[in-house]
Formats: C-alpha cells, structure tokens, sequence
C-alpha cells in the first residue's frame, strides 16, 4: 500500500531535520566560515572606562605599523557624515517630561559610557596587523564619576550617565489604575509582598557575532549573524549612513544562535559597513568572546516590589508592581520597549486580575545597554507573579496548584483581554494545569521528599502556570515560491534560522500543500536582495512565517491550476492536483507539477505572495520542577521537570520539544547560575569570559518529562500553531526557584528563603537555609 | 615561519605556519578545516575540539607547531558529507541532539574520544567527557541521548 508523501513528511510529524547533515559534517556555513580575496580584518579598541571623557586620540604609531590599513574614530564617522543611532522614542521620561535622548555613535564621540565601548577601528592586512595596530592606538581618557548598579544610580547626587537625563531616568510608563488597585488592597484579606530581582545575564550564543563586508559595483555586501538582516539593511541605510535601500545588501549564512541578541543594528556592523564602503575591499570582524559579553547586548536587570491583593478565599484582587529596569548606557527601543510595555502585557498571565497598577522606569547606568534575551519582559513578569503566586500559597496555607486554580481564565471566557487590552483567543489553563500535576505526580511528592530525607536531602517542589504572548505585534510575511522546471520548489522566506530548524518545518508546510517529497523542497532565507521582512524574534516564526508559507504555497498551487487548465485545454475548475500531479477530472489526461513549469517561457511558476496572520498567539503551559538540596552544602540538583504545554499544533513535534526543553535550561541557568557582574567603583565587567560567567554545562539536568497538548489550536492564523521558542526559558525561571523555596521552607527557613534573589547558587542557598552567611 | 609537518585527517601535510600561529587557526584559514569552530578564547566552550594522537585537545589552545609530527582528526575527517557518516554523527540527527550546530562538531569529537575508550560509558562517565563542552540550544539532555545512542551502534558494528 502506497503512503501518501504528504503523510509521511508533511507537518504534525518528526521529520529528521534537513538542516542537520551538513552541521553535523562540520560543513555549515558560518559567517567566519568564509573568506574573500583581498579581505582585510578590523579589531576594535574599546574602552577601558565605564564613564571617560575622550581627550585625544592619536593613531600616528598604528598608521606607521606594517599591514595596519586605516584607522578610524568616532569624529572619523562625524565628518563622513554618519548619524547615530536614535534612542527609544516611545516612552516620556518620568513624571511625563520629554526623555532624554541617548544617540549612540557606532564609535563613540566626545564621551565613552561603558566599559567595552567601541571608541577606535583599526583596519590591517591580517588579523594580527590589526590587533597590533589597535594596541598602539592611544586614547587620552578624562576620567568621570560611573554608576554601574541601580541604587547608585537613583542615589542623591549621583554622577549623571547622560547630562539630560534628570536622576539617570531615561523613560517611565504606568498602567492600571492606581486609585482601583489602593481599594483593592485596602479590603484585602491578605496582602503578600516581594522585592524581586531579574539579574543581568548574558544570552551568550556560542557563536560569536561576526560581520564580513565586500564592496561590488558601488554597492556593500555584509555577510553576517543576524535575526534580522532587513533590519540591520534598513537601520543602517535610513537611519546611520542615509543610503539607498539597495546600497546595501544583507546576507546570512547559519546562526550559531541568536536568543535576541542578533536582533537588531550594532555598531561593529556599522562600522564594517563603513570601511568596507571607505576601503572598496572585503573587511572581516568577529568578536572574541570576551568582546561580546562586553558590547553585545545584555538581558533582564530589573528590581521589582511586587505585592498581591486576595480576598479570604485566595482570590486576587489587586496586583501592584513597581519596576526598575537597569537599561545600561544607552536607552534603545527594544531595551527599553521589553519592560516598559512587553513585558507589562502578560503580568496577569493566565489569571483573571482585573485591577493593576504598575509601575515601570528604565534607569541608565555606565553598563553596556540591555536588549532583548530569549523571552523578553515575559520571563520577568511571569517569574514575578508566579513568585507572588506562590507566597500567597504559603501564608494562606493553601496548595500552590490550587490557588492558581482558582484565579484562572476559564475556557468560556475566552476570548478574554486582560487588564493591558491585549486579547488572549484561546487557552484551556486549567487543563494544562491538571495534566501537569499528573505528569508530574504532584500529589505523591510526599514519598519522594520522604526517600530525598534518607539520602539526607532537602526536597522541594516548584511549578509555574502561566502564558506568554508571542509575535513581534508584526503579523506580514512576504514568501516567494518558485517551482523550477528542474524539479524542486523553492521558497524564499525573510524569517531567519539560528538554530530552529525553520527550514524543516517550513518545508514540511511545502509538502503539505503540494503533496511532493520533501528531498523536492528547497528553503532559502538570509539575503536582503531576494526579499524584506522583519525576521526571527518573538517566537514569530512558525504562526507568521509559516503561515504565510502555507498561504504562498496555495496561491502557487491556484496559479499553477490555471496554466494546467491551458495546457490540458479545459477549465481550471475542471482540474484537480493531486501529489504533484494535475488531472483533468474523471479522465487520464494530466500533466506533472515540474512538467508543467517547465513548460513555461521562464521555465518556472513563479509566486510573490504577502500574506498576514490577525494576532499575537498566546502559547501556554504549566512547568514543574522538584530539586534537591544539600544542606550541608547548599548545592541545588534538579531532580525532576515535567511539562505540558499548549502550543497549539506542533508542525515538528521533536522540534518543538527541543526548543522547550533547551530553553527550559536557559530558564535554570538564571534561576541557579547565570549572573553578569560589574563592580561597583571601577565598573569593570567581572563576569567577562566563559570562566567567570556560569552557562548551563551537561550535568544541570539528566531528563525532561514534556508533553504538548494540541487540542487547543490558535484562532488567529490558519495553521492554529502558537509560538514556541520562549515558552520553556519563560516557566523554567520560576518553577525551579519555586522548588528550592519549598524545599527550604519544609526545612523551617521559608522566610530567609522567600528574601533570596537568583542565582540560587549554594552559597546563598546555604545562608539562607542555616540563617547566616556562607 | 616554521615548516610543520602533521597528519591531518589521514593526509600527511607539510605546510609553512607562523610559530605563534594556533592549531585552530591553521585548520580553519591554512587548510580550509572550517568544521572546527571558535566560540571562545579561553578554552572553556570546548568548539573547537579536535583529536591530537586520538585524545581531545582544544584546538584554540595550542600551538599549531605543538602538532609537529602527530595525527590531527577534525570533524571533517570523522566522516559526513561525501563521505559515510560516521555513527556519532547519525546519532546527534537521530536524537536531535543539535539545534544551531555551532558547538556540535566539538561535541562530536570530545564524544569520539570517549568512546574510544570507554566504548560503553555511564551517565557519569558522559557528563565528565563532556563538561568541558557548551552547548546554549538544546539543553544537553539529547546530546546525552545522541551519545548513548552512537556507543549502542558503534557496539553492534564491533561484534564479531
């Protein structure tokens, strides 16, 4: 019996992942992976003051230095007539006065604000001409008072980041009602109250970022890793160098993982595309490791007092947050977009919290500016109110599961808008919640906790229910598809891999409409020339991307039917395709999909098609995590996690699972060990290198339990998926710091314990557990 | 400039090399070895993970004159496209055990090693083989699976 191709590749299947033969030869195609003839290297001088005022440079000993090209400075960039990048123009500065504005020059002008800080460009022959050269550049530095840490920064008379910026406040929004929200609490029946930190952390992918530039026919090329390569295109053509459009192409290769800090324009990008156009040669960089904790973008850093109203029964009543987010030296629109509004969009999550006020400032310090991270905003809201979730269970004395129960979204009420307008279409929480616990076996933790106490161990328990929202709110996707008469169908879209198997997926959305074995279907993405669109960011790609993917793949299909209809010479009405294959109803006469292309004048069906989904999707899940503590140690194990999670239909099952669980390791490794440091008075970078910043290593955790639950596809695109690639960093966060507290609060130290601040790493886990410091 | 002589991937080689030059370096722009990734400086990422005699040495740690007569594997000499894919190779698509595939040929070489030797390793044995490998995607669980999956299938190949 013949199975259909369509069954055996198309989606809802784990399809072997196209993308995986050559990475595993080691014939990837990473931006560092390719040279060009003539290619030069830049190395960047950066500075080694968090806050300096640029006296003098003197670049006369670099120029004279053997293969040391050019150099260039910031007032280089000025005189070119470069612009800076703009800061974010959303949000007032605080109290509704205008913000300040933070233009931040691709090499820094006049002042530097943080330590990495790009300030000189130093282009050689090899790569060690220009590290010579950018070591004999002398930059003659004023020192200025810094501030690296939010208190500091808020303090009485502190040093100022920016001259305009009143108190180092760069924006404020509020939301809510404030007035509702005082009534709520004062005829609460318990009130529960946190001081919350989201560390810094480094979104660290494990490749570098790296930007390779040529110059052909008055036009630049840079080959880079990216999320966005139309975004880059756009920043720097419209906003830095005031070029045409098409002055400039992008181009991406593989991403060695992006996490959100490839989204978006940087200045070594600029700054590539600058010599490149300057020297008309090819021109190379790739940040060393150290390089990229110091100037590629940062995540989280907020400060949050959280308090929860609840009625007798365990009801909320009222939520009140009051934020701070450090956003570094530079308030750019995504740093300071995530907390003042993305992450302010799912703070109810999936509970019915009608009454809210939050409050939410970004603060500017001499630290390097903080963007978007795996998540951005959500895993901070969602790790806050599933804190507050928790300790209301613990003073109401009632089970964490049920509280949460209680407050949920019911099915009837959806389509629900949550008290930041935004409207959820679909979410069965109480479901995912139940199955979890079984998954799980929440309710025989006892035992477990009994057989950790033999072993000598504290055992703990910890979950967390919640939503997130998914999309970049940019919902158009342009897909191109070309059936070639050579017998393959390729489709070009803007969304970007780093990692996804996007390719896969898409190409199983292909074979699903044309019924074609997927070895038939080619998916290219990555080059500005072949088409525009906003990228991979926001766990957009699957609902936009392949959704429009299906829709031009139909639309090639219907265009297609129509040129069969006039070779076989019938009406299109009367034709019907089948697995490749179009056929005059009810007889034998037919022609082959590839056949049929070749037959064309352009030996091709060709099809641009731009097509839009209506709305965010609202992935949801509920995590749990149980762990063990060493009390004599303070050492945290996970010992378990389970997981089920709607995310509507999975077009790849083990795809989708890998995505939540090695997110779901991203999440541990803010709960227990990820920290970016700076010291306070130099305001150098402590955590800069692989040695000092703790990433998840293979030991964290031996197995994941996750389940999806597809009966509960999205209403708002026609392939009823939902987002999925922030989902596990999202509930990891709070489910296992929910664990350790529960397992030190068993232990009598639920006080101490609910004080901790992440990471939960075992000396603080251990203080906090024996009352006293390590 | 030194005169390096090595064998790399079966081929012996002889090539010019700056003394401070990294093995790394060589592979990558010398011999057009790109398989072999850098993703750190500092020896911590485990990327750029090769055989040197067969034992696993982080490539952008030593000097390419410190291989001077010795048998250098990368990735590339593992197997793959145009050639047969080696089981440790298979087992990492098998087991889904890469998403971005930056971190997944030092993966794969630091887990050849192990197997030469402990042809049937524990859990324990595969987290100590691997702890010096970082991996941001997929959460490691996989690759433990991948590695236990190609210590299965390279057992079944050996019996007689």
């Amino acid at each position: 019996m013949n199975t259909p191709v369509a069954q055996r590749f198309g989606s809802g299947q784990s399809v072997r992942r196209i993308e995986d033969p050559a990475l595993v030869a080691g014939k990837g195609c990473f931006t560092d992976d390719v040279s060009l003839p003539g290619q030069t290297f830049l190395a960047l001088l950066r500075s080694p003051y968090p806050h300096a005022r640029i006296v003098a440079v003197d670049s006369a000993a670099a120029l004279a230095l053997p293969g040391v090209v050019a150099v260039y400075t910031g007032a280089d960039l000025l005189r070119a007539g470069l612009k800076p990048m703009a800061s974010q123009p959303m949000f007032p500065g605080p109290g509704g006065a205008k913000a300040p504005q933070t233009p931040r020059h691709a090499l820094a002008v006049d002042e530097v604000r943080f330590v990495g800080e790009a300030v000189v460009a130093v282009v050689g022959t090899t790569a060690d001409a220009a590290r010579a050269g950018r070591d004999a550049v002398f930059v003659d530095y004023e020192e200025l008072p810094n501030v690296v840490q939010l208190d500091d920064a808020l303090a009485d008379g502190a040093p100022k980041v920016w001259a305009d910026a009143a108190d180092n406040f760069a924006a404020e929004a509020r939301h809510g009602d404030a007035q509702a929200c005082d009534a709520a609490f004062a005829r609460a029946a318990h009130v529960v109250a946190l001081e919350l930190v989201n560390q810094r952390l480094a979104p660290a992918s494990l490749e570098p970022r790296s930007v390779l530039g040529s110059f052909e026919d008055g036009r630049v090329t840079l080959r880079m890793s990216s999320q966005m390569p139309s975004g880059v295109r756009d920043t720097l053509c419209n906003a830095v160098f005031g070029w045409p459009t098409d002055k400039l192409r992008v181009v991406v290769g593989d991403v060695g993982g992006g996490f959100g800090m490839k989204t978006g324009a940087y200045p070594e990008d600029i700054v590539v595309a600058h010599c490149t156009h300057a020297l008309q040669r090819p021109v190379k960089w790739v940040a060393e490791r150290s390089e990229e904790f110091l100037s590629a973008s940062h995540g989280r850093d907020i400060r949050s007092q959280a308090e929860l109203a609840l009625d007798a029964d365990g009801r909320v009543l009222g939520l009140r947050v009051h934020t701070q987010a450090n956003v570094g030296a530079y308030a750019t629109a995504t740093g300071v977009v995530i907390q003042l509004l993305i992450g302010p969009w799912v703070t109810t999550s999936i509970y019915d919290i009608r009454t809210i006020d939050l409050k939410l400032q970004a603060v500017l310090t001499n630290t390097t500016p903080v963007g978007a991270y795996r998540g951005a905003g959500r895993p901070e809201a969602i790790y806050i109110i599933e804190r507050l979730m928790d300790a209301a269970a613990r003073q109401l004395d009632m089970d964490p599961a049920e509280i949460r129960r209680r407050n949920m979204i019911r099915p009837e009420q959806m389509p629900y808008t949550n008290a930041m307008g935004q409207t959820y279409d679909s979410g069965k929480f109480e479901s995912v919640q139940t199955q979890a616990l079984a998954l799980a076996d929440w309710a025989g933790f006892d035992a477990r906790a009994a057989e950790s106490k033999q072993r000598g161990k504290l055992r703990g328990r910890g979950l967390a229910s919640f939503l997130e929202w998914t999309g970049g709110n940019v919902f158009e996707e342009r897909v191109t598809v070309n059936v070639s008469g050579d017998g393959f169908i390729e489709v070009y879209s803007a969304t970007q891999a780093m990692g996804q198997g996007i390719a896969t997926s898409y190409a199983q959305l292909v074979v699903d409409v044309f019924g074609v074995s997927i070895d038939k279907v080619r998916i290219v993405q990555g080059d500005t020339d072949r088409g525009s669109g906003f990228g991979s960011a926001g766990s957009r790609s699957i609902f936009v991307g392949g959704s429009a993917i299906q829709v031009a793949s139909k639309r090639t299909v219907e265009k297609a039917q129509g040129l069969a209809a006039e070779a076989l010479e019938t009406a299109p009405q009367d034709i019907e395709y089948v697995e490749g294959v179009f056929r005059v109803v009810g007889t034998d006469r037919k022609i082959g999909l590839f056949e049929l292309a070749a037959r064309q004048a352009d030996h091709q069906v060709f099809v641009d098609s731009t097509s839009a989904v209506q709305a965010p999707s609202w992935p949801n899940a509920c995590h749990i995590c149980e762990v063990e503590v060493d009390p004599d140690t303070g050492v945290v194990e996970v010992a378990s996690y389970a997981s089920v999670n709607d995310v509507g239909r999975a077009i790849n099952p083990t795809i989708v699972v890998g995505q939540l669980d090695g997110g779901a390791v991203q999440g541990l490794g803010q709960a227990l060990c990820e920290q970016m440091t700076y010291d306070r008075g130099s305001g150098q970078l402590l955590s800069a290198t692989l040695m000092d910043y703790a990433l998840p290593r293979v030991d964290l955790v031996r197995s994941f339990k996750t389940r999806l639950d597809q009966s509960t596809p999205c209403l708002t695109n026609p392939l009823g998926v939902k987002g999925v690639g922030e989902l596990g960093t999202i509930g990891a966060t709070p489910a296992a710091v929910n664990a350790v507290i529960d397992a030190l609060a068993r232990a009598g130290a639920g006080e101490r314990a609910a004080a901790l601040q992440m990471p939960l790493v075992s000396e603080r886990v251990w203080s906090a557990l024996h009352g006293r410091p390590a | 400039m030194s005169s390096l002589t090595l064998e790399v991937n079966g081929q012996a080689t002889r090539l010019q090399v700056d003394s401070h030059r990294l093995l790394v370096e060589v592979l990558r722009e010398q011999l057009g070895l790109t398989g072999t990734h850098v993703g750190c400086d500092t020896s911590q990422c485990g990327a750029c993970t090769v055989l040197l005699d067969g034992a696993p040495v982080r490539s952008c740690t030593l000097l390419a004159v410190q291989a001077e007569g010795r048998k250098v594997t990368t990735i590339e000499g593992l197997g793959g496209i145009g050639a047969e894919r080696h089981p440790i190779q298979q087992a990492f698509i098998d087991c889904h055990g890469l998403q971005c595939g930056f971190c997944t040929p030092g993966m794969i070489m630091s887990t050849a090693a192990l197997l030469q030797h402990t042809p049937n390793p524990s859990q324990e044995q595969i987290e100590h083989a691997l702890e010096g490998n970082l991996c941001r995607c997929t959460g490691y669980v996989n690759i433990v699976a991948a590695v236990k999956q190609a210590a299965a299938t390279l057992a079944q190949g050996t019996k007689p």
